[in-house]
């Protein structure tokens, strides 16, 4: 029985995506209509915001380009779950038409061999945007530019990014036990929407919601907190990375159940 | 393990698998009640199942639709947790390993690719290789057995999208046995392929198996497949076991029935099955006459299909 430790796992995954890229790449037509589409999406969506933005100056104390700030974070955070796992989107049919049982066969990991067979290259589009709005907000407010920031922005942009990547792990593998649990990722992905404002808005209930059951206040709002406002920064931002941690892991073991538990009827 | 001689790939020993499946009920009032219902039935797929393989033999696993058969494959790919009963795949429990059973395996399904869709043929070989860390000896030499076997230069640079059917299996067959496993399964290799495709990739299977001394079970309904490849079948039906043993015994056990074509006056031709031992085929001919032209006579030995079809009837134990 052969050893396959972090390292084997790396080589493989750089070498499907090389792959994956080159063929893209065979595809020119495709290749270019769809990064052209990320585009649209995304200025459509840039365009939608100024416009809301400009009419409402500030929302519970944030200016304009706080808010700017947060929503290009939220764009960068979202990054991941797009490019590395949009199989996901494919799990539900696979799991109905009895086609997921090949990613049982190979002697490796079964939720790493799905995941990585899909790369999607439109969330790159998606990733220049949000830089820079980043970039654009950072000089409009005046942080300092310092090697500790910038350190810290990355963390926290890694640390928001594990949210979501959870977030759609769980509402996919919810597929194993309903059928036709579609709307599940749906939503899940609408509440995407709700991560570029500021958490500050949401009340109550909502708030607890908001940060521990479904907890897309750690998509951008408590992660940004860090470079927004340096002085006062919450306890639940420091902890943040480790929350990330612990959500992403209990949403692969999810993930997981889902494959024990599945009967693979349908062949 | 000392009750077994080593030389098994797969031992079954009364192996049962039971699925849950909820009572649904009618209407909306009843998919409401389903929501909350506990109300389980058990539907057993597979019922005390005994079975030995062994290493280097080729056998058809036979049965109608439903039989249990896939639900035994997954049993025996690790997939599925058997409900009752030892299974041991190359000596180890499946689901407990699975990982270390899926570098022992090797699995086709014929409808099914495995292989990356966009990637040419050799790319996706080598992203096997490096998953079954493959060395590159072994690697090279399967390659050139490979071109020894089958024609592949031109699919080898092919993305396995833009291949024919016939062509997918033949790349999902090599890629099945490229890590030299010691058991391949094969579900239905040759469905919906013609004649001459067919034929090769039998013509691979067999080499293959007699190059490496694999493992073959073979899952079809294609009798042509298990003529050409296996000297044993086994035959469940509703989940049991009903038929284990070589299939010339299977023609002796039949072997007083006859297969009596009659040519029509249109040219086409009737077929009956007749046991001898009941029935005198004469007469039957003499009967047929009587109400028709016979424009030619023909008497077979009973195929392997009408054999089969005989036992899914009930016709043997």
């Amino acid at each position: 029985m052969h050893k396959r430790g972090l390292g084997f796992y790396a080589r493989i995954y750089r070498k499907i995506l090389i792959q994956d890229l080159k063929s893209k790449m065979s595809y020119r037509a495709d290749f270019i209509i769809s990064t052209f589409g990320m585009i649209m999406t995304n200025l459509s969506g840039f365009i939608t915001f100024m416009i809301l933005f400009h009419n409402f100056p500030t929302i519970n104390g944030w200016d304009y380009y706080h808010m700017l700030f947060l929503y290009g974070f939220s764009l960068v955070a979202l990054t991941p779950v797009q490019c590395f796992f949009d199989n996901n989107w494919n799990l539900r049919f696979m799991v109905q038409s009895g086609d997921f049982i090949k990613y049982c066969f190979r002697p490796v990991n079964v939720f790493f061999y799905f995941i990585s067979e899909v790369f999607d290259v439109k969330g790159l589009g998606q990733l220049a945007f949000g830089i820079g709005t980043i970039v654009y907000a950072w000089i409009k407010i005046g942080i300092p530019v310092t090697f500790l920031v910038i350190l810290k922005l990355l963390v926290f942009l890694l640390t928001a990014s594990l949210f979501m990547i959870a977030l759609m792990n769980f509402a996919a593998a919810t597929c194993f036990w309903i059928k036709g649990s579609g709307y599940v990722m749906v939503i899940m992905f609408r509440f995407k929407d709700f991560a570029k404002y500021p958490s500050s808005i949401f009340q109550g209930i909502f708030k607890v919601i908001f940060t521990f059951v479904i907890p897309i206040a750690f998509i951008a709002y408590y992660p940004s907190l860090v470079i927004l406002t340096p002085d006062n920064v919450p306890l639940l931002s420091w902890i943040s990375p480790l929350y990330g941690i612990l959500f992403v892991y209990l949403s692969y073991r999810f993930w997981m159940l889902g494959v024990r538990k599945y009967d693979f009827t349908g062949s | 393990m000392s009750e077994y001689s080593g030389n098994e790939a797969v031992v079954m020993k009364n192996v049962c698998k039971d699925f849950k499946v909820l009572n649904r009920h009618e209407g909306l009032k009843g998919s409401i009640k389903d929501l909350f219902s506990r109300d389980y039935k058990t539907v057993s797929a597979v019922k005390d199942v005994t079975l030995t393989v062994n290493k280097g033999e080729i056998i058809g696993y036979l049965g109608p639709n439903g039989a249990g058969k896939s639900t035994t494959i997954k049993m025996m790919t690790g997939v599925l947790e058997p409900t009752s009963g030892e299974l041991l795949v190359n000596g180890k429990v499946p689901y407990k390993n699975r990982t270390e059973n899926c570098e022992n395996i090797g699995v086709v399904f014929g409808q099914r690719s495995q292989l990356w869709w966009s990637l040419p043929l050799i790319e996706s070989f080598k992203l096997l290789r490096d998953l079954y860390m493959v060395t590159k000896e072994d690697y090279e030499g399967m390659i050139e057995l490979y071109r020894s076997l089958v024609d592949i230069e031109p699919i080898l640079h092919k993305p396995v999208r833009e291949m024919s059917l016939g062509q997918r299996t033949l790349s999902d067959i090599l890629a099945a046995f490229l890590h030299n496993p010691a058991i391949v399964f094969l579900d239905e290799p040759t469905i919906g392929l013609d004649v001459s495709m067919k034929a090769k990739i039998r013509e691979l299977i067999l080499g293959l198996n007699k190059e490496k001394n694999t493992t073959v079970i073979l899952t079809t309904h294609d009798m042509g497949d298990v003529d050409a490849l296996c000297k044993r079948i086994v035959i469940i039906d509703k989940g049991t076991k009903i038929y284990d043993n070589d299939i010339d015994h299977l023609k002796t056990y039949f072997g007083s029935y006859r297969t009596l074509k009659l040519k029509r006056a249109d040219d086409e031709w009737e077929e009956y099955l007749i046991d001898e031992k009941t029935t005198d085929v004469m007469d039957v001919i003499m009967e047929k006459q009587k109400q028709m032209k016979i424009k030619d006579v023909k008497i077979d030995e009973i195929s392997t299909e009408e054999v089969i079809k005989k036992i899914y009837e009930g016709g043997a134990k």
